[in-house]
């Protein structure tokens, strides 16, 4: 087991509690709670292994909503940004992506707030969507993915300096 | 075999994604009742049309059939207008004041073997049938309504475990609630009978008037065996029930033109 393990394990548990805990009492304006926990899935490496990547951020969701009473939104969406993430990594960093050690230097200030950006508001969307599931609802869906994926956003980038190694 | 596993191996991504988005959506199904209930509503839109179809098919075959059964409940008819025109009485007003009015429906899908039975019947909303309407049928008792679609029903069948019925005998008016014991469909138990009353085997139970669903009056079944416990103060009857729910082509919805002065009035009592 080395050292990136033993990080992304501390990772995990760390922002889960924090999230359960902490984030999800915040009720910012009555119904904003920025949801730092995708932190995991951003800065995992951009070269690791997809299918654990998936595995792990169904475990992350599904803890979450067993932790916070959740119906299962957050399950359904770290799920779907997990098994989308090539997919939005191809998009924002360009085909011929080759930056190993993940958000760290070696790309543009643009392409990663892209990949942020796109990460959060897929998350957000699909957390939204599955929560009111139901079409009356739309204007709903959207403000809330707006304003929550907005203070999501700025969170995690500033925790984003946190991570970044000397 | 190897092409296969390479295919496999291709897209194991989105097939992890796939399983573990069902499990989370059951689990999604089974944390929160407002999903639970969008998703069943889904599910009778899918399988009352599918059943349809298969149903729309096997009628066209038993055409005949079906035309000898409504012969003979013509037949019936008539005879009771000539009756009704003999006896010149006036009991026309009956129909005015009987406060149910009557929607004809077609059997969809009829379940009996389960501990839970349902059925679908083919009309909706948009024929005015709603949640919790009584459903009969021409010999008896079949169900209560308990969701509906634009164009289907599902009915809660009187074979159904968790349903108890307000029930009582034709000759006394001495009431109980029936239940089904999920054994046979057709024998049911007929609880909460006092034990002040007289009771034989053979005896007629109809429904009961203090049910919002049915009227008073409608024919059930016949008592077939009772026990009357020596502790308790209540008999354990069986009851045979008359029509054959495991047979049912046409039903009717009955719908209680009173039931919204019915609702106050527990409201208010309250």
């Amino acid at each position: 087991m080395n050292r990136d393990n033993l990080i992304s394990i501390f990772q995990f548990f760390l922002l889960l509690f924090l999230q359960s805990f902490l984030l999800n009492n915040i009720n910012l304006f009555g119904f904003i709670n920025p949801n730092l926990y995708i932190l995991f899935i951003i800065v995992y490496r951009l070269d690791g292994n997809p299918t654990l990547l998936i595995i792990l951020s169904f475990a992350l969701g599904l803890l979450l909503d067993l932790l916070t009473q959740g119906s299962g939104g957050h399950t359904i969406a770290t799920l779907t940004i997990a098994f989308l993430r090539p997919l939005i990594i191809r998009f924002s960093f360009g085909v011929n992506y080759d930056v190993p050690m993940g958000m760290i230097k070696g790309s543009l200030l643009t392409q990663r707030l892209l990949y942020l950006l796109l990460m959060v508001v897929f998350h957000h969307l699909v957390l939204y969507s599955v929560i009111y599931f139901s079409f009356s609802n739309t204007i709903t869906i959207l403000k809330n993915t707006l304003f929550t994926s907005f203070f999501t956003f700025i969170m995690t980038y500033i925790s984003l300096g946190l991570f970044k190694e000397k | 075999m190897r092409q296969l596993i390479n295919a496999l191996l291709k897209y194991k991504n989105t097939l992890l994604y796939m399983g573990l988005l069902i499990i989370s959506l059951i689990f999604l199904n089974h944390r929160s009742f407002y999903h639970q209930s969008i998703f069943s509503n889904a599910a009778l839109i899918i399988s009352s049309n599918l059943n349809l179809t298969g149903k729309n098919i096997s009628n066209y075959l038993d055409l005949s059939e079906i035309n000898e059964k409504l012969l003979a409940e013509n037949i019936k008819l008539k005879a009771l207008e000539l009756i009704h025109f003999n006896e010149q009485s006036p009991k026309n007003s009956a129909i005015d004041t009987f406060g149910f009015e009557v929607f004809g429906a077609r059997i969809v899908k009829n379940s009996y073997n389960r501990a839970r039975n349902y059925l679908i019947i083919d009309q909706g909303h948009e024929e005015g049938i709603d949640v919790e309407m009584g459903v009969i049928s021409s010999d008896g008792v079949i169900g209560i309504i308990n969701q509906v679609t634009a164009d289907f029903s599902s009915v809660i069948s009187i074979l159904h475990r968790d349903l108890k019925i307000n029930a009582s005998f034709k000759k006394n008016g001495a009431y109980g609630s029936l239940s089904w014991q999920g054994d046979h469909p057709k024998r049911m138990k007929l609880d909460d009978v006092s034990t002040l009353n007289s009771v034989m085997v053979g005896d007629t139970i109809v429904t009961g008037g203090m049910s919002d669903y049915f009227p008073h009056g409608i024919p059930i079944g016949k008592v077939l065996s009772f026990e009357k416990p020596e502790l308790e103060g209540y008999y354990d009857i069986e009851i045979e029930l008359l029509s054959n729910l495991t047979q049912k082509e046409f039903v009717y919805v009955l719908k209680n033109k009173k039931k919204d002065q019915l609702n106050q009035l527990k409201n208010e009592s309250r």
